[in-house]
C-alpha cells in the first residue's frame, strides 16, 4: 500500500459563525489514471487508478457522499457547502479503485 | 459485349466503394475520438441509469458554470448551483456531472443532504474533445432537472 497521500481541507470563508453556510474544499494529490494513457518511460498502458468514493462527515455523521469516476482531473478538487451547526470536526474519507483508503480531518471553530 | 459488361461491373464496384467508404471512415473516426476505457458508458445510458429511464427536464434552476473555451482539456473547472431550497423533506438529493462525448461520460455523482445548506458542487474534470458538459440535479420529489453547456477544448485531456 502506498504511503498516505497528501490531502487538504479548506474552509471558506475563514471567519464564520454557527448557522453560517461555508464552503468545504477537499484537495488530494492523486494520479487519477484513466487506464488509457501510455507511460512515456515504459511504453505500456498505465492501469486505471482513480478515486472511487468520497464521504464528507461531521462528527461521524456523513452529510455528503460522492461516487467518482476517472473522468475527474488529476489531483482532484471537490467543493461542497455545509451549514455549520456548531463546534465539531469535519472528516473526509476516500477510497480508490485499488482499495487504497485515506482520511483527513479538520476542526470547525465557529466564532460568536 | 465483353467490353460493355466489363465497364458495367467497374461502375457497380465503384458505386459500392463510394457508398461504403465514408461510413467505414466515420466509424473509424468515432473509434479514434472516443477511446474505450474500463468504465465506458455513453451519455444516454448514463442519464438513463441516473434517472431510471424517466429522463431529465431542461431547467434554468440548474446553473452550470464552465469556461466557454478550455485551453487544457485535462483541467476544466465545473461549478453547479441549484436554485432550490435545502430543507427537511424538500431538498436537492443529488447533483450529477456528465461529459457528453467522453468515453465514460459520468464524472461525479454527489449525494447531498439538508445539512449542506445550499445545493452547490464544484470540481475539475477532463474533457477529451469539444463537447457538452451536463449537470443533472435530482430533487427530493423524484424529479430530475438538468442544464447543459458546450465547452470548446483546444488540447484534449483524455487518452
Amino acid at each position: 500500500m502506498a504511503e498516505a497521500r497528501k490531502s487538504m481541507i479548506k474552509i471558506k470563508p475563514k471567519k464564520y459563525k454557527a448557522g453560517d453556510i461555508v464552503k468545504v474544499d477537499f484537495i488530494v494529490i492523486h494520479p487519477m489514471d484513466t487506464g488509457l494513457k501510455k507511460d512515456k518511460k515504459t511504453g505500456k498502458v498505465k492501469p486505471a487508478h482513480y478515486i472511487d468514493s468520497i464521504t464528507f462527515s461531521f462528527d461521524g455523521k456523513p452529510f455528503t457522499t460522492m461516487k467518482v469516476w476517472e473522468t475527474v482531473s488529476t489531483n482532484p478538487y471537490f467543493s461542497v457547502n455545509f451549514k455549520v451547526p456548531g463546534k465539531g470536526k469535519i472528516t473526509v474519507d476516500y477510497t480508490d479503485n485499488t482499495g487504497e483508503k485515506n482520511s483527513k480531518s479538520k476542526k470547525l471553530k465557529p466564532k460568536g | 459485349m465483353k467490353r460493355r459488361s466489363f465497364i458495367k461491373s467497374i461502375a457497380a464496384v465503384s458505386a459500392v466503394v463510394a457508398t461504403v467508404t465514408p461510413a467505414v471512415l466515420m466509424a473509424e473516426e468515432a473509434k479514434k475520438a472516443v477511446p474505450k476505457g474500463p468504465n465506458a458508458l455513453s451519455v444516454e445510458a448514463a442519464i438513463d441509469a441516473i434517472t431510471g429511464g424517466k429522463g431529465a427536464k431542461e431547467s434554468d434552476k440548474v446553473k452550470l458554470t464552465v469556461p466557454e473555451i478550455a485551453e487544457n482539456g485535462a483541467v476544466v473547472p465545473v461549478k453547479v448551483n441549484v436554485d432550490y431550497p435545502m430543507e427537511e423533506g424538500n431538498y436537492v438529493k443529488a447533483i450529477h456531472v456528465l461529459a457528453a462525448k467522453n468515453g465514460n461520460s459520468r464524472c461525479v455523482d454527489v449525494m447531498l443532504t439538508p445539512a449542506n445548506g445550499k445545493a452547490y458542487f464544484a470540481t475539475r474534470i477532463k474533457l477529451g474533445s469539444t463537447q457538452e458538459v451536463i449537470g443533472v440535479a435530482e430533487l427530493s420529489d423524484g424529479t430530475f432537472i438538468k442544464a447543459a453547456k458546450s465547452v470548446k477544448v483546444t488540447i484534449g485531456g483524455c487518452g
